[in-house]
């Protein structure tokens, strides 16, 4: 390999780079999808707007009420209008969540009597219809069992004592955000990988390379490397919105970070190159790339579900694209932080290397110097 | 050191690409490849440039190749410029940075040497004025300078040309011309060129004529030109025998009894159609549906300028169309040519001066909407949707038009007849070739029956028999149908055809004659051409 002529091409290509501007959409891309998505995705619910109406007026119902009023997760009104008018809000989406206590509230509960009372909830989302009916259930049983401690004079109940792990505050940020560093760094290193070898065919100036001495390694090294180096500088600019802008903590090695992330590159370039050698025009290569990238690295990131409650197929289909692996040490460096100790760590860099050697190897094979 | 290729077959895909090809050349060999679009010329000379698959042998410089790989170590000492203008050049790079990219990739030593040589080949192209200038922004002459000297950077054995001069203006052909010779001599390199100027043609050491994939003819050009003379007559005979009718001559196989006319390299194509019996479709115009009265000034532009940003493209042109005259509008590369007929056309804002369409002056945009339906336009980048057939192109242009459908099929079915390209209704986009294009282009200028039309460079990189068919039909349309035309052409040989021309240059009228009062004032010159170099030497 001859290094002036790599440096020529690089040089050029950077010099391109800079003059159509595209060079904004290097840096800016990264970080509006991180942004765009970071705030954007909510998994948790919290503020239901609950209307409460109270028919008890007692003592029981007044700490039931207060045990909601007093929780993060709802935006308590009591409502006094009546039972139509509060229903009503419901359908208009005015309100989540319409809890009604009944009128001998207290009383059967003295009696020792089984009392129910009325919830009506808004699941138009399934998933937040879920979250909320959840999180009524919790306030209602943690409101039943401080009673029935009252009632009986301390009988003993089953109380929770629990200490989540690596996301204490079970943040969204923190279990979105790293996953999203995975999905970006896969999908804007290989478009503009891409865009750089079909745009010289588009053009033509693909000659310069078909009638010229130079070798395919030398071509190949000359577009991967402008990108390279330039999608480098976001896996800095990424770990800072990350930390800074989310507050997502970061607890494992950062040079364990960097360099992942740098072999993590070398695979989205791949693809990139890969799908460059199929496509003719810069049009259809972004599409494809788009189409190949996001999907996977959406799907099976993580950020939506985890990868071991995949069963069947999806399981195994998540195996083969590499964004699992390269995800599965992000979340370990932000939150778990234990690093090179975990043979699984080990494992997937070298999965990941080998997947970084074998695609370049592909590619380079499948790239031909002659028209076609 | 020499070059024999040696029973050569290119496909593209399944098509083929050029059959059977045999040449050689010896050192310092110019080769010129002629013929019509698509007969073979580019697959030939990608096949020798070694960057496309073929069957046959190869040999230069004693090393024979079968394919692209095995052409790689030859690789240093050969030099391609494809097809189409500034096709090799990036558009964001500057002059000088091409040059050094262009000797980086080859690997060649920057020292005292090779700066002298880049600055020679700068002076020679014209262009050493313009080094920080990029090449998105040079006109399409520089363009193909720049590609030109790009290619000879690392001084190539062998030197593959593909149309180098298509769209460029005579003085820059010139120029290339001049590089070509110098190259030749001091390194004794084997060129090949292929080019649509006849006039070029005439200058190469050997041509090869091409014609549906297969080379039918090679020799020197007075070889070549022996073999037709015998079928070339004077203009306008009469007779029952197969011919071809041009402006220019008659053409047919067997004797007549008439007067022989001195053949030039375009009669070899006007024979060879004779022999494999083609038959040329005998242009008829019919009348316009509807005539209406014209003044005799169609068009009168006082003073009009043109300005982008610092630089001046027209300045204070003033031109006069007559009712049914052709003018040819010709000029060097970026002499303001098209940036002229698209103020005339509304395209760009005029910045200063007059102009006056069929009798109204041209103030606001509401002016020129009136005039619309009498203006024909068609640019030097036709371009049809792909994936239209033809005829559903042109009634797609014919409604935009505003045109009824009945009375459009109508007219389409007509011209499709009169123009020769009813065979291609049916056709898709891709699929014709380009002269044809070019005529039915034409057609979807003429729909809606102008009375001006305004043709910007509509043959550059048409073959000769489409060319000699579509000056035929300017013709017939100016008698028929009285219409005015205004043209832009490269090709001197053309000019000849206009009533009267106008140069143009840097922007400015330089002249403006009728041919018989060219020729009278240049009592020397033997061709049009000769006198367009006066001008601007």
């Amino acid at each position: 390999m001859k290094l002036g002529v790599v440096k020529a091409y690089v040089l050029k290509e950077l010099t391109e780079i800079i003059r159509s501007r595209l060079i904004i959409m290097v840096y800016l891309m990264p970080t509006m999808v991180l942004v765009l998505f970071g705030y954007g995705i909510r998994m948790e619910v919290t503020g239901a707007r609950t209307l409460i109406i109270d028919n008890d007026q007692s003592h029981y119902s007044q700490l039931l009420v207060s045990k909601f009023e007093h929780s993060k997760y709802f935006d308590v009104t009591i409502e006094k209008r009546g039972e139509a008018k509060a229903l009503d809000e419901i359908h208009k989406a005015k309100n989540d969540i319409l809890i009604i206590i009944p009128e001998s509230f207290e009383k059967r509960l003295l009696h020792g009597q089984t009392t129910q009372i009325g919830v009506f909830l808004d699941a138009a989302f399934p998933t937040r219809g879920s979250t909320m009916e959840s999180y009524v259930k919790g306030v209602v049983l943690d409101a039943a069992g401080q009673m029935l401690e009252r009632l009986a004079g301390n009988a003993p109940t089953i109380s929770i004592n629990q200490r989540t792990l690596f996301n204490q505050a079970m943040r969204d940020e923190d279990a979105i955000v790293p996953g999203l560093i995975g999905l970006v760094m896969l999908i804007a290193p290989a478009i503009l990988a891409a865009l750089l070898i079909v745009k010289e065919k588009e053009r033509g100036t693909i000659f310069n390379f078909y009638a010229s001495p130079v070798s395919k390694s030398e071509f190949i090294a000359a577009k991967l490397i402008p990108v390279f180096l330039l999608h480098s500088i976001n896996i800095f600019i990424l770990f800072l919105w990350a930390t800074y802008l989310f507050e997502v903590p970061f607890r494992g090695s950062f040079l364990l970070y960097w360099l992942t992330s740098e072999l993590y590159l070398v695979i989205s370039l791949s693809i990139g190159m890969l799908i460059s050698i199929i496509t003719r025009t810069q049009i259809v290569a972004v599409v494809l790339t788009v189409i190949v990238t996001i999907i996977p690295g959406f799907l099976y990131s993580g950020i939506l579900m985890p990868i071991s409650s995949m069963v069947g197929v999806s399981r195994y289909e998540a195996h083969i694209f590499p964004v699992m692996y390269y995800n599965h040490i992000l979340y370990d460096v932000f939150l778990v932080g234990e690093g090179l100790a975990s043979s699984k760590t080990v494992t997937y860099i070298f999965i990941l290397a080998l997947y970084a050697f074998s695609m370049l190897t592909l590619g380079s094979f499948l790239l031909k110097k002659e028209l076609r | 050191m020499e070059l024999n290729v040696e029973n050569v077959r290119v496909y593209h895909k399944k098509s083929l690409g050029i059959a059977g090809a045999s040449l050689s050349a010896n050192e310092g060999e110019i080769i010129g490849f002629i013929g019509a679009d698509g007969a073979g010329k580019s697959s030939l000379i990608h096949a020798i440039a070694g960057v496309i698959p073929f069957e046959g042998d190869v040999t230069f410089n004693g090393l024979t190749y079968h394919s692209p790989k095995e052409a790689e170590p030859l690789k240093p000492s050969i030099g391609l410029m494809p097809q189409g203008i500034g096709l090799v050049l990036y558009d964001l790079l500057t002059v000088d940075e091409h040059l050094r990219f262009f000797a980086n990739i080859h690997n060649i030593k920057q020292d005292v040497t090779f700066k002298a040589y880049k600055l020679r080949l700068l002076k020679m192209a014209g262009l050493d004025a313009f080094q920080d200038r990029q090449a998105g922004k040079l006109s399409g002459g520089m363009m193909q300078k720049l590609s030109l000297i790009c290619t000879l950077l690392h001084r190539p054995k062998l030197l593959l040309l593909d149309e180098p001069t298509t769209g460029v203006d005579p003085l820059s052909r010139i120029e290339l011309w001049e590089i070509l010779d110098e190259i030749r001599k001091s390194e004794g390199t084997i060129s090949i060129i292929s080019t649509a100027y006849m006039q070029e043609a005439a200058k190469m050491d050997k041509i090869l004529l091409f014609d549906e994939q297969e080379i039918i003819a090679q020799g020197t050009s007075s070889e070549l030109l022996d073999s037709v003379r015998a079928m070339s007559y004077v203009e306008g005979i009469k007779t029952q025998e197969p011919c071809i009718r041009t402006l220019h001559a008659t053409y047919c196989l067997s004797p007549l009894e008439a007067e022989h006319t001195e053949p030039s390299l375009e009669a070899l194509f006007f024979v060879n159609a004779l022999q494999k019996g083609k038959k040329m479709p005998l242009i008829e115009i019919t009348n316009k549906e509807k005539t209406v009265e014209l003044p005799d000034v169609v068009m009168e532009a006082k003073g009009l300028t043109k300005v982008f940003g610092s630089f001046t493209a027209n300045e204070n042109v003033d031109m006069t169309l007559h009712k049914g005259e052709i003018l040819g509008l010709l000029g060097a590369n970026g002499a303001g040519k098209t940036t002229f007929i698209k103020m005339l056309l509304g395209l760009y804002p005029i910045d200063g001066g007059e102009l006056t369409l069929l009798g109204k002056s041209i103030q606001t945009q509401e002016d020129r909407q009136a005039l619309k339906a009498s203006i024909g336009y068609v640019s030097q980048h036709f371009a049809l949707y792909n994936d239209m057939s033809v005829e559903e192109n042109l009634l797609y242009f014919a409604s935009m038009r505003g045109i009824a459908m009945d009375v459009a099929k109508s007219r389409i079915s007509r011209y499709a007849l009169e123009l020769g390209f009813d065979e291609y209704l049916n056709a898709m986009p891709h699929e014709l070739p380009l002269g044809i294009n070019q005529r039915f282009s034409l057609a979807s200028a003429l729909l809606h029956e102008p009375v001006i039309l305004f043709l910007d460079e509509p043959t550059s990189g048409v073959d000769a028999i489409a060319r000699a068919k579509f000056w035929e039909l300017l013709k017939a349309l100016k008698e028929r149908w009285e219409i005015s035309i205004l043209i832009t052409t490269h090709y001197m040989s053309e000019a000849e055809f206009c009533d009267r021309v106008v140069l143009l240059r840097q922007g400015k009228k330089i002249a403006d004659h009728t041919i018989a009062e060219f020729y009278a004032e240049h009592p020397k010159a033997q061709s049009f051409e000769e006198i367009f170099l006066e001008y601007y030497r």
